[in-house]
């Protein structure tokens, strides 16, 4: 872990635009809230350019909020915050995964824009995993398996047997 | 002309220095600075915290500075969409283009410095440029 990034801030309740915009973006960000007002990510190019912009936002929507660079004192801290990130990414590739399984006995059609949707949503979720959870091969796997789902699959038929190429 | 951006630069500010010596500055001087306070007294400063040339009520830099300059072309605005797709990622525009130049864009940054990126992008932004310009013409992609 090479240290996290925390935005402290503080955005007036009204009007609510500016305040539902921000709260979007953590949302979409991945963010682990510390406290009101305090949230954080792991450091990196990304996600520090990311927290600059929002604190630009929220000061232009009358807030205030500065950035900062931290490492917990204490590591136990550290991994209960890595876990609660990891459990909200699991749950959301539980979500893609029951979806992928529910789509798997439509018609071709409806497979088929099931998994341009659920390929966009797991590139969504990626974006935000920094601790990733054993679901997210899971969900990979069950939204590709809908790119082969209903095709039979030749693979194994025509593999050679074993030892052919010795 | 002179003018100031963060160093380690990625795709706004790549894009943002392209679009600033094609359209608005054809001599310009770069300076890749750490913090706002380095920024040279004679420079015009872009995509930093703090400053006029920056992310303004939901657009990236790019789409300040064509708002500033009055930049109407509809080939940059179309480039603009995938800056502001590749930098701020929040499905405001459809640009599938957005996710491979902001991988193209990180891995440069990994290799070379900041000089060397703008060296690499600058014909990446003027081809870009150039298929837009033909697909607009055309209306449907070009070749």
């Amino acid at each position: 872990m090479t240290g996290w990034v925390l935005l402290a801030y503080r955005i007036p309740r009204e009007p609510s635009r500016p305040r539902i915009a921000v709260w979007r973006k953590f949302e979409r960000l991945g963010v682990a809230r510390l406290g009101d007002g305090l949230v954080a990510l792991p450091a990196d190019a990304r996600t520090r350019e990311q927290f600059d912009w929002i604190a630009e936002e929220i000061v232009e929507a009358e807030g205030s909020a500065t950035v900062w660079l931290a490492s917990p004192a204490v590591e136990e801290q550290e991994q209960q915050i890595a876990t609660g990130m990891r459990q909200a990414r699991a749950a959301e590739y539980q979500a893609v995964i029951d979806e992928a399984v529910a789509a798997g006995g439509g018609t071709d059609t409806e497979r088929a824009r099931v998994l341009r949707r659920l390929r966009a949503e797991l590139h969504r979720i990626g974006r935000r995993d920094f601790f990733p959870p054993a679901q997210r091969d899971q969900a990979r796997a069950a939204v590709e398996n809908l790119a082969t789902a209903g095709n039979p699959a030749p693979a194994e038929s025509l593999a050679p047997a074993d030892g052919e190429h010795a | 002309m002179k003018w100031a951006t963060r160093a380690g630069v990625h795709i706004d500010r790549a894009a943002c220095a392209w679009l600033i010596r094609r359209h608005i500055d054809p001599r310009p001087e770069f300076v890749f600075v750490g913090s706002p306070s380095a920024v040279p007294a004679d420079a015009t400063p872009f995509d930093m915290r703090g400053v006029d040339l920056g992310h303004h009520g939901g657009d990236c830099t790019f789409e300040t500075i064509l708002r500033r300059y009055e930049l109407h072309d509809p080939v940059l605005w179309k480039i603009a969409e995938i800056v502001h797709e590749a930098d701020i990622d929040d499905e405001k525009f459809h640009a599938p283009e957005a996710a491979g130049l902001d991988v193209v864009l990180r891995g440069l940054s990994m290799i070379g410095d900041d000089e060397q990126t703008l060296r690499v992008t600058t014909p990446i932004f003027d081809g870009l440029y150039e298929y837009h310009r033909r697909a607009l013409l055309l209306d449907r992609p070009p070749a």
